[in-house]
């Protein structure tokens, strides 16, 4: 009994990293539409920097994510007016095309500059605080910070979305540019920011990530499809959603290493999303 | 006349390049002899990816799968010690099956969902082969008997390059590569039109899969040891794609040239740059990515450089008729153009079209509101209504782009439940959209062409395009023949709009609010196709119109929605005066005035539900 | 037309120059030239986390071996110095492959010495078979890739599977208090599989109750359910059968998790598990191929490559193989005493060369005998405890804090 609970606490702990990895994907795909296939590597990436800062400087992760995560909005906001705005105005063939060249050739250019400078081993912030045990249970404290620190994350990001001029102007753009523009919403600078807000994320994402996993420069791809998965099963632009998608994931992962074999968990969740995307096409939620 | 030198020049010289890669091997050194193997598959995985990205619209990132698969499949026949060949069809077979499976729930996906679908397909794989131990060998890999078979390679993977080459042009040259572009461009029009898109989705998926298997099983052999590392894993998976989307998808000579390009870049860099090399490569498809996204042959500067130009040709370039067709005259009907559709003569008694208590909900919302009518054959019935009364909605679902949720559509005494939308286009239904849906990347013969392919009697896509230019000069387009149809004004796409849907032969035709937009002279050129379309050749019109006087000169009576609900039906003249009409479009108030006015004349309003 | 000429002309002229690239090499059998092997490294690509500082390493052993004159070359009666070339296969095998062809056929190198990992060392023997270029390659640890009867390669993985716990094994026969059971862990690899295999049975005839084998996934973070199955065996020594960075999580989620044992053996006890682990790594035995300070046949050579390459071996664990393959072939030229291809393969077929770690003989397939130290995690230090003469720190049983 008491190692179902583990291993469900476990699934629960878990789906909040995911979740955090997906996490501003879902808010740039759900706004701004673009298949961004740089977003693992970038996370990949700046948990490589987070963890040379920490080496290096012994600057405390709270720090750092704080000094990255503008400096990858500012970052963000430059590439998307330079190189992912002019593809808009184009025609949807080519601007969905020119999305993917973009930032299949961004991932190449990030995984191998990061491997020249910083080497390609793995590395990660080896900062671990006491668990926390009750009784047979035991819960490590960084995933239970992450998960508390993605749950306010997500209410954070969906008061604003929902309360503030700026979260109500996202929403319109997203459902409608030109009517969002006749309102006076500048579209394009809001998917600006909304792109470099949700690229900024990924700083906080990376930080969180690499205090509990270690990253190297090429495993990015295989995250942005991790990620890929959850937006989709939790409802792409829908934040909550993907929390839940994240913890759903990580908790059906668990069980079946559990009751079956662990080496079949990773294939668990590629097979749910397409049960799901078969049963709802258009993800959890809309009809098809 | 250019058009036939530039086609035997172009075929000396393929066949050139062809005898001078066959004689490779023989005459240049094994590492020259190896990447030209590497390059050969690549245009083999490439260009099969683009029969279903490029041609049909469905960008799948998953193409990698088949090459796997195919690379597994036929190690395991080669390692049970079955001869080559059956080990080749083995892989090709189990590929195409597992394309047929994976692509019943696939499909269901559209645009960027069925991209993200079809990229999570990669790990699920990577898992399957290591995992499934017992036929994979799981993460040891399958080591095949060593044989120098570098040569053998080569030329079997050059001949399926040239085979793969021909798939593409007879692909492109046939109706199943309209049916692709059709569906490119819009699903659902081209299935009202008469195009089967399911089994046409499966069988290219199926196609593209048999082509992927062989460059993996090729490449497998050349190597002579698999894991699913090397056939699954994504670093690799997004190349071939990339290298086809760098030069220009759906493009006859894109891939092939993409490929060169791309893998010759990667050689060079890996042999002459020291470090950065994947920057480099990373940098270049970032810059024609952002700058010359449909692929650089396709950028304006290509235009200016003579054997690029040529390259860059279209698909529907190649398709067009030579000058001396183009000067054939078209037929023409006293001094109407005769269109090639068959007088069709009224059957008395039975209705063409019968709608019985058709309701149509989308959840709480009633769209459509137990609505019958009859509507026999060679009449023009106007059907009108404020804007959100149902019309369109009605349309759809006679055409069934929606299936009713109660009621029944009876059309030629058959029961349009059980029909397809396709079979529906077949059996005589045409349409009209209220904002007109060409297929906007094909020209305008193209777009009246596919129809004339899909309907009860198909034509070849040459006669299909014959016979389109008496539709095309019906609708007054001729001087926009090899047009792209999204370069058309909204006239113009109006016109385009009617000439397809009398293309696809119809006993009926619904016409959407074809007038709105137009100058009284062209309200007027359109009036007088329906009628001419009725008097001529007996098709049944249903018109959809907001401007009565257009309506009120050629339709035998109107029908009248509000709401989802039918409100009236019957001559124009007495429907205007029916109190509910006018209530419905004017307001109580010009109801009580009209009321005021009836009960001062003799006249009374008689309402005919 | 104008065209058409054009293009023909065109690609004539590229074919014909592409035919005829032929930059300088070497003569085999000349006495005046330089050795030339050649070789690619996984630079860039998955696998380049293992190798990314190895190509500088190379370069600068050949600086090195070369300061003492090079190979004696005994029908030349001259040292001759010793040449790489060096390419970078991207860890993708069809590239390796294209790479080792062109080594064969443009650069014209004298040998091969590489590549590494299985994945390139199933496609690329053939090559070197086909040209008839004796090959020693460098971590290739599969045994059925030495299986297909090819004459021309052999391998320097350290250590092989059948060797790889030989010490530890031997160790934990003489420790006390003596442990009864184990549990393996293993990473869903065929060199950890392998490992597993045959040391699961190696400790059942050594007396050790085998309580459980979990095989984990590369990709699988969250291990709550296997530690849970782990926790409840309560086994003597946990055996996780695994590469270093796929088990960080597990090491960490064991001590979050309160595992509790005489000894957690990892058979990959590597400075980047050290790193991402911490402390947790404290106590914990493994395996390494050589650690500086154990003294043996080149043991100099290779300590100073090391250091100038700032190549640690707690941190590149398979740099021995690597180095050792350079070895291998530089002691078969000299045991052949010509720079003749058939001579240099003779001369390895079934050789025995020196190595830091000691002697390596090959057997007829080419696949060697290396075996590993043992050693342990004390105070942050890893030290070499097993076999005791080579000791350079002393053993702590059972292991400090997973007791």
């Amino acid at each position: 009994m008491e190692v179902l609970l583990q291993v469900l606490i476990g699934g629960v702990l878990l789906g909040g990293l995911y979740a955090l990895v997906a996490f501003g994907l879902s808010l740039i795909y759900g706004v701004v539409r673009i298949l961004n296939f740089a977003h693992g590597t970038l996370l990949a990436v700046s948990g490589v920097l987070a963890s040379l800062a920490y080496a290096s400087w012994q600057l405390h992760p709270l720090l750092i994510a704080v000094l990255l995560a503008p400096l990858l909005f500012v970052c963000a906001y430059g590439y998307y007016q330079v190189l992912l705005r002019p593809l808009s105005k184009r025609n949807h063939f080519e601007s969905t095309v020119g999305t993917v060249l973009v930032t299949v050739g961004t991932l190449m250019i990030l995984s191998d500059l990061t491997a020249k400078a910083a080497g390609a081993t793995q590395r990660n912030i080896p900062l671990r605080l006491e668990a926390l045990e009750f009784g047979e249970i035991v819960i490590s404290t960084t995933q239970l910070l992450i998960l508390l620190g993605i749950a306010l994350l997500t209410v954070v990001m969906h008061l604003i979305l929902t309360c503030t001029w700026f979260g109500r102007a996202v929403r319109a753009v997203t459902q409608d540019p030109v009517g969002a523009q006749i309102c006076g919403v500048q579209s394009t600078r809001m998917k600006a920011l909304t792109f470099a807000f949700g690229s900024a994320t990924v700083a906080v994402a990376a930080v969180l990530y690499v205090l509990s996993f270690p990253v190297d420069p090429y495993m990015g791809f295989g995250l942005t499809v991790k990620a890929f998965t959850i937006i989709v099963v939790g409802g792409v632009g829908n934040l909550p959603g993907a929390l839940l998608a994240g913890i759903f994931l990580g908790v059906a992962e668990g069980l079946t290493g559990l009751y079956w074999k662990p080496e079949w968990a990773p294939a668990l969740s590629v097979v749910l999303m397409l049960l799901i995307l078969v049963a709802f096409p258009k993800g959890v939620g809309v009809k098809a | 006349m250019k058009h036939g030198m530039s086609r035997t020049a172009g075929w000396l010289t393929g066949g050139a390049g062809v005898l001078a890669l066959a004689v490779l091997p023989f005459v240049g050194n094994a590492y020259i002899t190896t990447i030209a193997f590497t390059v050969l598959i690549a245009y083999i995985l490439g260009q099969s990816w683009d029969w279903v990205a490029g041609e049909m619209g469905y960008v799948n990132l998953g193409h990698y799968c088949f090459y796997g698969i195919g690379a597994y499949a036929f190690s395991i026949a080669l390692v049970g010690q079955w001869p080559l060949v059956v080990a080749i069809g083995f892989a090709v077979l189990i590929t195409a099956l597992a394309a047929l499976v994976i692509s019943v729930p696939l499909f269901r996906l559209h645009g960027d969902y069925f991209a993200f679908g079809t990229l999570a397909l990669l790990p699920l794989m990577e898992v399957l082969a290591y995992n499934l131990t017992p036929v994979t060998n799981g993460a040891d890999g399958i080591v095949l008997p060593v044989e120098q078979v570098l040569k053998p390679a080569y030329l079997i993977s050059l001949g399926v390059c040239v085979l793969t080459f021909i798939v593409t042009l007879r692909i492109n040259a046939a109706r199943f590569g309209y049916a692709l572009k059709s569906i490119r461009n819009d699903e659902q029009v081209a299935e009202t039109v008469g195009v089967r898109i399911a089994p046409v989705k499966r069988r290219v998926l199926m196609l593209s899969a048999g082509f992927g298997a062989v460059a993996g099983a090729l490449q497998a052999w050349q190597m002579s040891y698999i894991d699913p590392a090397t056939v699954f894993g994504l670093n690799v998976a997004l190349v071939p794609v990339a290298m086809v989307l760098f030069a220009g998808s759906g493009l006859r000579w894109g891939p092939l040239v993409g490929v060169l390009v791309l893998a010759t870049l990667q050689q060079w860099l890996l042999v002459s740059v020291k470090g950065f090399q994947a920057t480099l490569y990373g940098l270049i498809v970032l810059l024609i990515g952002r700058f010359m996204p449909g692929g650089f042959l396709r950028a304006r500067w290509v235009r200016r450089v003579p054997l690029l130009s040529a390259l860059a040709r279209e698909h529907h370039e190649y398709m067009g008729e030579s000058d001396a067709q183009a000067a054939l005259q078209v037929a023409k009907d006293g001094t109407a153009v005769a269109l090639p559709l068959p007088r069709i003569q009224p059957e008395s008694g039975k209705p063409l079209i019968e709608l019985q208590n058709v309701c149509m909900q989308f959840g709480g919302n009633v769209a459509v509101n137990d609505v019958s009518l009859s509507i026999r054959q060679g009449e023009i019935v106007g059907l009108i209504g404020p804007n959100g009364s149902g019309k369109t909605t009605l349309f759809n679902c006679i055409s069934r782009v929606y299936t009713p949720t109660g009621g029944r559509v009876m059309f030629a005494g058959q029961d349009l439940s059980q029909a397809s939308r396709d079979e529906i286009a077949r059996l005589g239904v045409g349409r009209t959209y209220q904002i007109p849906r060409p297929f906007g990347d094909l020209t305008v013969q193209e777009n009246i062409a596919i129809p004339l392919m899909f309907n009860e009697a198909p034509l070849s896509p040459r006669d299909a395009m014959r016979e389109a230019r008496s539709f095309i000069e019906y609708a007054e387009l001729s001087h926009r023949l090899r047009d792209r149809a999204d370069s058309l004004s909204v006239q113009e796409r109006k016109a385009l709009e009617f000439a397809r849907a009398l293309a696809c032969k119809p006993r009926l035709l619904l016409v959407d609010e074809v007038a709105s937009g137009l100058t009284p002279v062209e309200v007027q050129r359109f009036v007088e196709h329906i009628r001419h379309v009725r008097d001529r050749y007996g098709i049944t019109v249903i018109w959809v119109e907001h401007i009565f006087s257009a309506l009120e000169k050629v339709v035998d009576r109107v029908i009248v929605l509000e709401q989802g609900s039918l409100i009236a039906d019957g001559p124009l003249s007495q429907v205007v005066k029916d109190e509910r009409v006018l209530s419905t479009y004017l307001g109580s108030a010009a109801q009580a005035s009209t009321k005021t006015k009836a009960q001062k004349s003799p006249q009374r309003a008689e309402g005919v539900v | 037309m104008k065209t058409i000429k054009q293009i023909i002309a065109a690609s004539t002229v590229a074919l014909t120059s592409a035919l005829s690239v032929l930059p300088a090499h070497a003569t085999l059998g000349s006495c005046s030239e330089a050795i030339v092997l050649g070789t690619t490294i996984s630079e860039t690509g998955p696998f380049s986390t293992l190798a990314d500082r190895w190509r500088k390493m190379t370069e600068v052993f050949a600086e090195e071996f070369n300061k003492g004159g090079g190979v004696l070359v005994k029908s030349c009666n001259k040292k001759l110095p010793i040449k790489f070339v060096i390419y970078d296969d991207q860890s993708v095998p069809a590239t390796a492959v294209a790479l080792f062809e062109k080594m064969a056929t443009v650069d014209k190198v004298d040998f091969f010495v590489g590549p590494d990992w299985s994945s390139l060392g199933g496609p690329v023997p053939p090559v070197a078979e086909k040209h008839k270029i004796p090959m020693v390659m460098a971590n290739v640890a599969t045994p059925s890739v030495y299986d297909r009867g090819l004459k021309y390669i052999w391998g320097t993985p350290f250590p092989v599977v059948p060797n790889w716990s030989a010490r530890y094994f031997e160790m934990i026969g003489k420790v006390s208090p003596k442990p009864q059971t184990i549990f393996f862990i293993t990473h869903d690899n065929p060199v950890m599989k392998g490992i597993t295999a045959t040391w699961s049975k190696k400790a059942e005839e050594q007396g050790l109750k085998v309580l459980g084998n979990e095989t984990f996934s590369p990709e699988l973070k969250d291990f709550t359910a296997l530690i849970a199955k782990v926790r409840a065996a309560k086994a003597d020594i946990i055996y996780l059968s695994s590469y270093d960075n796929a088990s960080v999580p597990l090491v960490q989620q064991m001590r979050q998790l309160k595992v509790r044992a005489m000894d957690v053996h990892h058979t990959m006890l590597t400075g980047a598990l050290h790193r991402q682990v911490g402390k947790d790594i404290e106590g914990m035995t493994g395996e390494l191929s050589w650690y500086p300070g154990v003294k043996g046949d080149y043991s100099d050579l290779v300590e100073t490559v090391m250091k100038r390459a700032d190549v640690s071996m707690f941190d590149y664990i398979w740099t021995l193989g690597r180095l050792t393959s350079y070895l291998t072939m530089i002691q078969a030229i000299e045991k052949a005493g010509v720079v003749d291809r058939e001579k240099v393969k003779e001369a390895l077929f079934k050789a025995t060369v020196k190595s830091p770690a000691g002697d390596v003989t090959f057997d007829e397939r080419g696949f060697p005998n290396t075996g590993a130290f043992t050693v342990q995690m004390n105070g942050g230090k890893v030290n070499v405890v097993w076999p005791p003469e080579v000791a350079t720190g002393k053993l702590v049983w059972p292991s400090p804090t997973w007791k």
